[in-house]
This record gives C-alpha cells, structure tokens and sequence, in this order.
C-alpha cells in the first residue's frame, strides 16, 4: 500500500488529488492537507472585487467532496517535512498543525511515501510596509480579500455618487510582484462599474506597474498577429487602458504604503509618491515557508527549498545571465532533486528564473516582474504529478511518461473587462510556449499561430462558461475528469 | 465610449484607440458567436498540446 500525501487544495493540488483518487485503487491512501475548509476558483474572485459574485459562488466545501472521493482531509497548515523521518527506524513524514475550528492549533505527522507540495505562494505583504487588507490597501488574491475589495469599491463608488472625485489605483504591490493579469482585469472590471454609473467624470484611475513596458505580463510581453500586423502586447494593453481612461505609471516598485499615499521608485531611480482613495495592489509572493529536517534534526531547508521558499525541483538553477536563458531551464517532472518521492507542482515550485529581463533601479533596487503561474499550467502540472506517481506506484519503476514544461506548454489568459451576457467585455490571449523558445521560435520567441490576443463579447462568455466548467470539474461533477486543466 | 480629448506627448496618446467600428463588431452577437467557437478551438489545441 501506498501513502500519497498532499499539500495544498488550489488548483495544482486538488487537481493532483482528484487524478490520484481516481486512478489508484482503494488499497492506496490519499491524503490531502490544506489549511483552508474550501477549494476556491481564484480567476473569478476578480468578479467578487467588483460585487458581481458572491463569495459562496466561487467556492465550496472540500470536506464533503473528499468524504464522497475517499480522501483523508485533514484541515491544516504544513510546519515541515522530514523525508528521512526521525532517529533510526522511522519513514519520512510531514508535521502539520491544524486550522480547523474544531482542532486548531493540535499538532500532528504525517507519514508518507510520497509527497506532493502544491502549497502555492504565500501573499506576502509583509515585504511592503503598509500593503494589504488590515492596512492601506486591498487585494482580490482569495475570495475573503476579494469580497474586502469589493465593499471598499462600493464606499468609494457611493462617495463619488454623492459628487466627491475618488483616486484608484491598481497594479503591482512589490519591486517584483507578479500576477499583472488579475490587476490588470481588476483595473479594467472598476472602470466598467464607474463606467455604468455614469461617473467617469469624477474618477482618476492609474494603473502602477513595475513592468519595463505594459503588456510584459511577467513573461516578456508576446507578440500577437492582428490588423496585418504582428505587434507587442504592449500596444495592445496601452490601447486597452486608453479606451478606458486610465493613465499609467511603468517601471515603478512599490516601496511603502501609507494612508491614501504609496512611495515608489522607478528604474531612473527617482522616489516618487501618488495619492489614493481606494487602491488594489498584488504583494510579493513567497513560497510556503515550511522548514526540512534530516533524520538527526539538522536543518536541510536550504537542500530543498530556494531561498524564497519555493521548492526546487528538476530545473536548471544555475546562475546566467538573461541572454542565456533557454526555455529547456524550466522543469517538467517537478520532482525534487534532493528526494525523488517529493513533487512540487503549482506555484509550489522555485523557477529556474524571471522570463521578463530583471531591471535594477540605479539606486539599486530590483524592479521587473516575477513569473506568472497561472491556472491552466498549475493545473496541468498537477496532473502530470499524479499520473506519474499512479505510474510508479502501479508499475514499481520511476519513468515520467508524462512532462509538462512551461517551455512546451500554452497558457490562454482571459482578461475579463466587464460584466454581462450583451454588456461584458474581455480580452482573450493564448501564449505558446508560456516561456519564450528563442531557439525554436527565433523570430518572435513564441509560435504566432497559436499566440493571439483578442477583445470582445466572447471573451467574457469565455471566462463566464469557464467559471462553471472549472468548477464542475473541481466539484467533481459527471465526467469531470473530460474536462481540460 | 465617451469622446475624449487627447493630450499630446504623454503616453496615454499614443496607443491605437478602437473606431466605432471596431467597437461595433466587439458586441454584435452574431459575429462574437463565431469568435467564442474559434477561440474555444484556438484554446483547445494549446490545451491539447499541453500535456506532453
């Protein structure tokens, strides 16, 4: 028998687990560890920041849907990994503490054969003095942060219903934030809801990036074919934010929030301030934070995780400079190099680098996007982890039948821009590869037929329909397993 | 779309603003039909390609 251990229920994790219940016989464990009580579809908590969702439409219980699946929930956080176990005779196991209200703070380990982190990012917005919920601004990163944002847009909304002018701004937190995209949608999602109550003219809305150019994205901005011309992204959401009013501030780290007032520097170095009534900006992220441990108690954090706590898995670490970058850097199995029954898919994982060219202040200060991971890839990545162990704990043999490299993968991003069946609006793009093959692709970086950008109706009943469908397949719905990552 | 003045030399004035036109086809249900089946096959084939 088989023991399957997994951290993390976001979309890498629950989609591991639902494949490795699915496919392994019952005489097999699988046990699942997350700190929340709920899955939740994160691209759709945009809509819940703008009040068009309720919290309760994009998320839902775990512990029944695993009661019905046959997998062990335990509710709680993961402290550390022990791979050796602990003294002579012991098998490596997790120590985890439980968030449950029932449990909480009761520690707890957890015996393993295999380990899958899909712990994801931890929102740190500790590395900005002043951002997030309980501080200066918001964040629409889980459905609770999105459903803070929400009723703060709403005062500001009713504010300027009452004639008072409001300033937003929205974009990036952190010298090296990423998740452009979910601000970007964000931005656009205000200005529709100031839009359909007719007060433009009362709004000042910036969008503050710490992009070298907009449409960088955290992945080097893409070239797309469109109008007889194969243009940057950069053109196309510059055109974007235009339509709709909404001025920019590029190559700007957030360095510290205060009320109604966010300091940021900028690639020339200069220290500047803008003033804000109501503001949305993505933190850094950092990985989990769990700590390692060898069978004597030494500390081996350093063995398997990068220094900002993503684990490092079968990626090429080394140390080049931009120029030398090659998409064959990124993973594909996620196995750890230092323990081969230890997995990270998801955001889980250290990348081997950025894909957006880092840029450094003249003062110093590291200002450039960290790289995106979004949905679809951390949900085929998960994937791939569980067939792959279905494969080595039915046949004996470690083989990998199955990669996924964010070298060799698509990504399609829609950037809801709106909110209606005849109203909405949203900007569709694919990207493939997710990170540019300059030696495959050597023109543009990426294959143009399948790299494309589009605006309109579509898009959002695109997003609209994919809401559903995701979470048919999350809830584990008839044939759920048919249905795409 | 409101019509709006633009303000030369900042960088708000030089992105390509849609036409009326351009807007138009953006919401005409036929057309965005045909786009929401292309664009689901377009998606699809990434989607296929993903899993190596």
């Amino acid at each position: 028998m088989a023991r399957v251990v997994v951290l993390g229920a976001g979309i890498a994790g629950h989609t591991a687990a639902a494949f490795l219940r699915k496919k392994l016989s019952k005489n097999h464990q699988v046990i699942v560890v997350a700190p929340s009580a709920y899955y939740q579809w994160i691209p759709s908590n945009i809509w819940v920041g703008v009040g068009r969702m309720t919290i309760d439409q994009v998320r839902f219980r775990l512990a029944p849907l695993y009661k019905k699946w046959g997998i062990d929930f335990r509710q709680a956080k993961a402290v550390s990994i022990h791979p050796e176990g602990e003294g002579r005779d012991a098998g490596p196991f997790v120590s985890i503490e439980y968030t449950s209200d029932e449990k909480r703070g009761v520690n707890e380990r957890v015996a393993y054969d295999y380990l899958v982190n899909a712990t994801g990012p931890r929102l740190n917005f500790e590395a900005t003095p002043g951002l997030g919920p309980g501080k200066n601004t918001v964040s629409v990163c889980s459905y609770d942060h999105a459903s803070h944002a929400w009723k703060e847009l709403h005062e500001s909304l009713a504010k300027m219903e009452k004639g008072e002018k409001q300033r937003f701004v929205i974009g990036t937190g952190h010298p090296t934030a990423t998740c452009q995209g979910a601000a970007f949608e964000y931005i656009l999602n205000v200005a529709f809801e100031i839009r359909k109550r007719k007060l433009e003219h009362l709004a000042e809305i910036t969008w503050l990036t710490n992009e070298y150019e907009l449409g960088d994205f955290g992945m080097g901005g893409a070239y797309i074919k469109r109008g007889g011309y194969i243009t940057s992204t950069r053109v196309f959401a510059e055109s974007f934010l235009g339509e709709n009013n909404i001025k920019w501030i590029k190559r700007a780290g957030v360095t510290k929030v205060e009320p109604g007032l966010i300091h940021y520097e900028t690639l020339d170095g200069e220290e500047l301030q803008i003033g804000f009534d109501f503001s949305m900006l993505i933190p850094g992220f950092a990985g989990a934070g769990l700590q390692a441990f060898d069978k004597n108690g030494g500390n081996i954090t350093s063995e398997l995780f990068a220094p900002n706590g993503f684990m490092k898995v079968d990626a090429d670490y080394s140390p080049k400079p931009y120029e030398e970058w090659k998409a064959s850097d990124w993973p594909e199995t996620y196995q750890s190099p230092a323990y081969a029954n230890i997995y990270a898919p998801g955001i889980a994982f250290a990348p081997p680098h950025a894909i957006s060219k880092p840029m450094t202040s003249k003062k110093g200060l590291a200002i450039y996007p960290a790289p995106p991971r979004t949905g679809m890839p951390s949900g085929v990545m998960g994937k791939v982890v569980a067939l792959n162990l279905i494969n080595e704990i039915n046949s004996g043999r470690q083989e990998f039948k199955h990669k996924a490299s964010m070298g060799r993968m698509g990504a399609a991003c829609i950037v809801s821009a709106g909110y209606g069946m005849r109203r909405g609006a949203a900007a569709t793009m694919t990207v493939f590869p997710i990170v540019p093959d300059w030696e495959k692709y050597p023109e543009f970086g990426r294959s143009i037929g399948y790299t494309m950008g589009e605006a309109g109706l579509a898009g959002h009943w695109m997003k609209w329909f994919m809401h559903y469908m995701f979470l048919h397949k999350a809830k584990g719905y008839p044939f759920w397993w048919l249905l795409p990552e | 779309m409101k019509t709006k003045n633009i303000e030369a030399y900042t960088d708000e004035s030089y992105p390509p603003f849609p036409t009326k036109g351009t807007l138009f086809w953006r919401r005409f249900i036929p057309w965005q039909i045909i786009r929401f089946f292309v664009l689901n096959l377009k998606i699809m084939k990434i989607v296929v390609g993903g899993h190596s």
